[in-house]
C-alpha cells in the first residue's frame, strides 16, 4: 500500500507504454513459447493473431503432452526456459509451489479483463494469494448425444438426459436398436478422459474428488459410488462396447463419430472435430448431470498461460498475456475458431450465435470445477494412478466399494507426501 | 569382400541340405517368411494413403477404398514443416557418425593391435554404457550440456547418441581390426610405417566394411532417438523427426490420428530404408569381418 | 618392437574414447549415484537422506513386481529371438533361390525406430482399428475380436510379437556371419562321414558358433532387461500395473511422480542386477570355452 506500490506500478506502466510506443524504433524481439501438443491448434490461432498486429514476434514450440513437465523442470534446472509457456492447467499448483513461474499479481489485478475470467482459472492460478497465470485456451467437458439415435429409439432429441438414471434409460433404449449400436461409451483405461468426463458427474452429485492436502478426504460423498455403480450396471447389461475396457484414450471419441454410440462424455473440442470428421451426424450437447435433476457440473480444462522463471522477455510476455484477455483476442482469436473464451462475459458472443451448442459449452465453463491439487499426475493421470485403478476395478471387476476404499487410501498417501 | 556373392564354401557345405527335393520346401518357407515380415509394413503404407477418416475406421479394411495424400500433407505441413525436421535429424546423425568413428576407430585399433595393459578392462569400460538405462542419465547429461553451452545444439544431442552407440562401434571395429591378416601389417612395418600410417594405409581400408556398418547403425540409432532429442532441444525449429512424429499424431486425451501416425512412420522409415537398400552388401560384409568372434 | 612401449601407444589411441566415456558416462553415473542418496525432486529441492531410498526400494512391491515381469519377459523373448534368428540364418544360407532376398527382408525391420515400430504394432493390435484381429477373423482362427491389452499375458504376447518382428533380423545377421566363418576342412570331413543335415548343424555348426551365440544372447538379454519404449507405447503398464518393466517404473518415479532421487536409486539397483547377471554369464562362457 502506499507510495511504493504507486511508484512501482507507475514505472511499470511507463515502461510498458514506452516499449509499445518505441517498439518499432527498437529492434523487434523474438519470443519463444512452449505449448503442449493437444493445445497447439488453439494456441496457433492466438499467436498468429498477435504476430499479425505486433512488431515483437512469438514462435511456438510444440511439446508432446506428457513431456511438458519434465521438459520445463529440466529446463529450469539448466537455466534454459522459454519466454512464455502454456500448459495443462492441472500442473499449475505443482509449478507454483516449485517456484518455476513469475509472480504477476499486481499487473493482473490492475487489468480489468482479468476480473472477467472464469473463476476456475483464477482459482487455479493463485498460490498463497499470489497470481502466476491465467486461462489461455480453455476446454470444458460436456455430455454429447446422438440425436438421430434418440429419434430412432423414441426419445425426444431436444431433451438430453438430466440425471444419471436418465442416462441409463436412454442407453438401454438405444442399445435395443441393433447389435452394433451401443447406448454409452467411455475410455476404460484412460485416466485423463475420465477425470474430464466422469468426475463432473460425481461432483454434480455432491462429491469431492481430489484432496488439497493430507487433511482433506479424497473421493468424499455418495456421488462417487453412484456414478461408478451406474457405469458398472451399464457394463454388465452390455450397453457399453467391449472395446471400451482396453481403450487408453486412443479411441476416446472415435466410436461416437461413427454414429454408433448414443450418449457419452466429451469436450468442447468435439464440436469442431465433428464438423470436420462427421458433418452429417446430428448431435446435441448438454451439461454433465448428477444424480438429481438440476445438478450439473463440468471439468474446466485446457491450457493456462504463464511466464517461467528465466524468461528473457518477461515484459513482452506480460503484454501478451494481457492482450490475450482483450475482446479482440478472445473473440477473433478464440471464439471465431470455435474455441472457448476464458472470459465468462463473452460466452454468448456473435460467433457462437450460429451454433447454440457452442453457447451451452461456453456456459459450462461457468458451472465447472477444476481440482486444485499437488501431484495431479500421481493421483490421476499416471498409468498406475489410484483414480484409474478405482474405475477399472469398480466397473470391470464389479468391486465398487473396495475400489473406492483402496483409491482413498492411496490418494491420502500421495497427498501427504 | 562381398558377402552374398561368394559365400565361404564351408558355410555353404554346412548349411546345404542333402537332397534336391528340399529346395521347393525351402523356397516356400522363404516366401512365407517374407510375407509375414512385410505384412505390417505394407499395411502401414496402405493406411497412410487412405483418407484420415478411413484410417480410423472401425472395423478396418486392409486396402484403401479411395486414395488420399491428406495424411502426408498433414505430416509435411506440421508446425515447422518436414524439411526442417529432416535437416535437423540429418545434422545430428552426421555428427553422431563422426563422433562414433572418430572416437571408436582409434580405440578399437589400440585395443586390437597393441598389447594394452589391462586390455579387457579398458574394453569393458568402453562398453559400460550398454548396461545403463540411458534415460536415467538424461538429467545429469542435460545439466552438464547446458553449463557447457551445448543445450539446444546438434553437438550436445550427438554426444548423447554417441554414448549409446559407442560400445557397439568399438566392439565391431575391434573385431574387424583383429581379423586383419598379420602379413599386411608386417608388410607395412617393413616399408617403414609407424602405427598411425599403418592405421591409415593398411587397417582402415581392410576394415572398410565394418566402418560402413558402424556408420549405418550410428545413423539409424541417432535418426530414431526421441527422448534425449526432446529434452536437449528447446525450439521447434531444432526438433528432430521423432518429436514431430509424436506431435503430429496426438489429439486430445491420447486420441490418435491413425492416418497421420502411419504417414509419419513411413516418412521416418524412408531414409533408413533407402540407405539400407543401397548399402546392403556392406552391412553383411561388415558383420562378416567384424563380428565373427 | 619394445612391447611395453607399444602397449602404451595402444592406450594412447584409446584415450579419446576413454575420456569421452569418463566425461559422458562415468561422471553422470557418479552423479546418478549421488542423487540416489538424496530426495531430489524434479520440481526442485534436494536433501541428503543416505540409504533411505534403497530401503524404500526394498519395500516397494511394484518395483519387485516390475523386476519379475522384466525377467519373465527376458526369459521368454531371448530364446525365441535366438532360435528364430539361428533358423533364419540357416534358412537363408540354404535356400538357393530366395535366400539372399529373404535375408534382406528379415533384416528390414531392424532399421526402423523402436518407437515407430511399437506404434505400428499398437495400431495392428488395437481392438477396434487393428488388422491383427481382422486377419485372425478372416482366417477363421477366432470368432470374436480379442481385446489384447486388457489382459497382461495377451499384452505381453503382443509386445513380444512386435519385438521379435523388429529384432530377429539382427541376430540372424550375426549368426550368418558366424556360420560363414566355419572352415572348409571341417565340413568336408563331416560330409565324407555322411552326416545328415541336422546332425551337421548340431555337431559342427552349433559348437563352432558357440561364442557368437553366447555373446548375442547376452546382449539381447541385457537389452530386454532395459526394455521400456515398447511397453510404454503399447500397454501403458496395464492392466492394473501388471506390465510395468523396471525401466518403465523408474521413468514413472522420476518423471511422473517427480522423485528423481528415488528413481536414481532404482536405476542403480537395476544396473547392479544386470552387471551381476552379465558377469555370471561371461564367467560361465569362459569356463565353457576352456572345457
Amino acid at each position: 500500500m502506499g507510495r511504493a506500490n504507486w511508484i512501482r506500478g507507475g514505472a511499470l506502466i511507463a515502461a510498458l507504454a514506452a516499449s509499445s510506443i518505441a517498439g518499432s524504433a527498437f529492434a523487434a524481439e523474438n519470443l519463444t513459447m512452449w505449448v503442449r501438443a493437444s493445445g497447439a491448434n488453439a494456441a496457433t490461432h492466438l499467436v498468429d493473431l498477435w504476430n499479425s498486429g505486433h512488431a515483437d514476434k512469438i514462435t511456438l514450440t510444440v511439446i508432446p503432452d506428457n513431456q511438458v513437465v519434465s521438459k520445463l523442470a529440466t529446463g529450469v534446472k539448466a537455466g534454459e526456459t522459454p519466454d512464455v509457456i502454456s500448459f495443462d492447467l492441472i500442473y499449475m499448483p505443482d509449478f507454483m509451489r516449485a517456484g518455476f513461474l513469475i509472480d504477476i499479481t499486481d499487473q493482473m489485478k490492475a487489468d480489468p479483463n482479468f476480473a472477467k475470467v472464469a473463476p476456475a482459472f483464477t482459482n487455479l492460478a493463485t498460490y498463497k494469494d499470489r497470481i502466476y497465470g491465467t486461462g489461455f485456451t480453455p476446454d470444458v467437458s460436456i455430455l454429447v448425444y446422438n440425436k438421430d439415435l434418440f429419434r430412432k429409439a423414441g426419445l425426444d432429441p431436444d431433451k438430453p438426459p438430466k440425471t444419471l438414471d436418465q442416462i441409463h434409460e436412454a442407453a438401454k433404449k438405444i442399445r435395443a436398436l441393433g447389435d452394433d449400436i451401443y447406448g454409452f461409451y467411455f475410455s476404460g483405461s484412460c485416466p485423463g478422459c475420465n477425470i474430464f468426463t466422469t468426475s463432473p458427474m460425481m461432483v454434480a452429485s455432491g462429491a469431492k474428488i481430489l484432496p488439497r492436502g493430507a487433511d482433506e478426504e479424497p473421493l468424499d460423498g455418495a456421488g462417487v459410488k453412484q456414478v461408478l455403480q451406474l457405469f458398472r450396471d451399464m457394463w454388465t447389461e452390455g450397453l457399453i462396447p467391449k472395446s471400451a475396457q482396453a481403450d487408453n484414450g486412443a479411441n476416446f471419441v472415435a466410436n461416437f463419430k461413427t454414429g454408433k454410440i448414443g450418449v457419452q462424455g466429451a469436450g468442447g473440442f468435439l464440436i469442431s472435430d465433428m464438423k470436420k470428421d462427421a458433418p452429417n451426424l446430428d448431435f446435441g450437447i448438454a451439461f454433465l448431470p448428477g444424480a438429481k435433476e438440476g445438478q450439473a457440473s463440468a471439468f474446466v480444462g485446457g491450457d493456462v498461460v504463464a511466464i517461467p522463471k528465466g524468461s528473457k522477455h518477461a515484459d513482452i510476455a506480460l503484454q501478451f498475456i494481457k492482450w490475450e484477455l482483450t475482446d479482440e483476442a478472445q473473440l477473433e482469436g478464440l471464439a471465431k475458431n470455435n474455441i472457448l473464451p476464458s472470459r465468462v462475459d463473452l460466452a454468448d458472443n456473435k460467433y457462437f450465435q450460429s451454433d447454440p451448442r457452442l453457447v451451452t459449452t461456453a456456459k459450462a465453463v461457468a458451472i465447472g470445477y477444476v481440482p486444485w491439487v499437488f501431484h495431479f499426475n500421481d493421483m490421476v493421470n499416471s498409468d498406475s494412478s489410484p483414480w484409474i485403478q478405482m474405475i477399472e476395478a469398480a466397473v470391470f471387476d464389479g468391486k465398487v466399494d473396495e475400489a473406492i476404499a483402496a483409491a482413498k487410501a492411496k490418494m491420502k498417501e500421495i497427498a501427504s507426501d | 569382400m562381398s558377402a552374398f556373392a561368394d559365400l565361404a564354401p564351408g558355410a555353404k557345405a554346412i548349411a546345404a541340405p542333402r537332397t534336391a527335393s528340399a529346395s521347393p520346401l525351402l523356397g516356400a518357407l522363404c516366401v512365407g517368411v517374407v510375407a509375414i515380415m512385410l505384412f505390417p509394413l505394407l499395411m502401414c503404407f496402405s493406411a497412410s494413403i487412405k483418407t484420415a477418416q478411413e484410417a480410423s475406421a472401425v472395423p478396418p479394411h486392409y486396402w484403401p477404398s479411395a486414395l488420399s495424400v491428406e495424411n502426408y500433407l498433414k505430416v509435411f505441413h506440421y508446425q515447422a514443416s518436414l524439411p526442417v525436421y529432416l535437416a535437423n535429424s540429418f545434422a545430428v546423425a552426421a555428427l553422431t557418425i563422426l563422433l562414433c568413428l572418430g572416437l571408436g576407430t582409434p580405440a578399437a585399433y589400440g585395443l586390437a593391435r597393441f598389447p594394452v595393459p589391462a586390455k579387457e578392462f579398458v574394453f569393458l569400460v568402453l562398453l559400460s554404457s550398454l548396461m545403463v538405462p540411458y534415460q536415467a542419465l538424461l538429467t545429469p547429461l542435460y545439466i552438464m550440456a547446458a553449463s557447457l553451452g551445448l543445450a539446444n545444439t546438434y553437438l550436445g544431442l550427438a554426444i548423447v547418441h554417441t554414448v549409446v552407440q559407442l560400445p557397439f562401434s568399438v566392439y565391431l571395429l575391434r573385431n574387424s581390426f583383429e581379423e586383419t591378416p598379420r602379413e599386411l601389417e608386417e608388410a607395412g612395418i617393413v616399408d617403414g610405417c609407424n602405427s598411425l600410417q599403418l592405421l591409415r594405409w593398411i587397417f582402415l581400408p581392410a576394415a572398410a566394411p565394418a566402418l560402413i556398418t558402424v556408420t549405418l547403425f550410428a545413423f539409424i540409432a541417432s535418426w530414431n532417438e526421441f527422448i534425449a532429442a526432446l529434452i536437449f532441444m528447446n525450439k521447434e525449429t531444432a526438433f528432430t523427426i521423432p518429436i514431430m512424429l509424436v506431435g503430429v499424431r496426438q489429439g486430445h486425451f491420447g486420441a490418435i490420428d491413425w492416418g497421420a501416425l502411419q504417414a509419419g512412420v513411413v516418412v521416418s522409415i524412408f531414409p533408413c530404408l533407402a540407405i539400407y537398400l543401397l548399402l546392403q552388401r556392406h552391412y553383411v560384409s561388415g558383420f562378416l569381418s567384424g563380428a565373427i568372434k | 618392437m619394445n612391447r611395453t612401449r607399444s602397449g602404451y601407444v595402444g592406450l594412447l589411441y584409446a584415450t579419446p574414447a576413454l575420456l569421452f566415456v569418463a566425461a559422458f558416462v562415468l561422471y553422470p553415473l557418479l552423479q546418478l549415484f549421488l542423487t540416489s542418496l538424496t530426495n531430489s525432486s524434479l520440481l526442485g529441492g534436494s536433501e541428503y537422506i543416505g540409504w533411505r531410498n534403497y530401503l524404500r526400494a526394498y519395500r516397494d512391491a511394484t518395483f519387485w513386481r516390475a523386476l519379475i515381469f522384466t525377467c519373465k519377459y527376458t526369459l521368454i523373448i531371448t530364446p525365441i529371438l535366438m532360435i528364430l534368428g539361428y533358423l533364419a540364418a540357416l534358412l537363408t544360407l540354404s535356400a538357393k533361390r530366395f535366400g539372399k532376398f529373404t535375408r534382406g527382408v528379415v533384416f528390414l525391420p531392424v532399421v526402423i525406430g523402436l518407437g515407430s515400430s511399437s506404434f505400428l504394432w499398437f495400431w495392428l493390435f488395437d481392438e477396434q482399428v487393428g488388422l491383427v484381429n481382422k486377419l485372425l477373423k478372416d482366417l477363421h482362427v477366432i470368432a470374436q475380436p480379442i481385446v489384447w491389452f486388457v489382459d497382461a499375458d495377451l499384452g505381453l504376447a503382443a509386445v513380444t510379437a512386435s519385438i521379435v518382428w523388429k529384432v530377429v533380423g539382427f541376430g540372424m545377421i550375426l549368426f550368418v556371419a558366424a556360420l560363414q566363418a566355419i572352415g572348409d576342412d571341417v565340413n568336408e570331413a563331416a560330409l565324407i562321414d555322411g552326416a545328415s543335415y541336422w546332425r551337421r548343424i548340431a555337431h559342427i555348426a552349433l559348437p563352432l558358433t558357440w561364442r557368437t551365440i553366447l555373446l548375442t544372447t547376452l546382449v539381447s538379454a541385457i537389452g530386454s532387461m532395459l526394455a521400456f519404449d515398447q511397453f510404454y507405447i503399447m500397454t501403458a503398464g496395464g492392466p492394473e500395473s501388471q506390465t510395468f518393466t523396471s525401466v518403465y517404473w523408474i521413468y514413472q518415479n522420476s518423471f511422473i511422480y517427480f522423485k528423481q532421487g528415488y528413481g536414481a536409486a532404482l536405476s542403480v539397483i537395476l544396473m547392479a542386477i544386470i552387471l551381476t547377471g552379465s558377469a555370471l554369464q561371461l564367467f560361465l562362457m569362459r569356463r565353457g570355452q576352456r572345457a
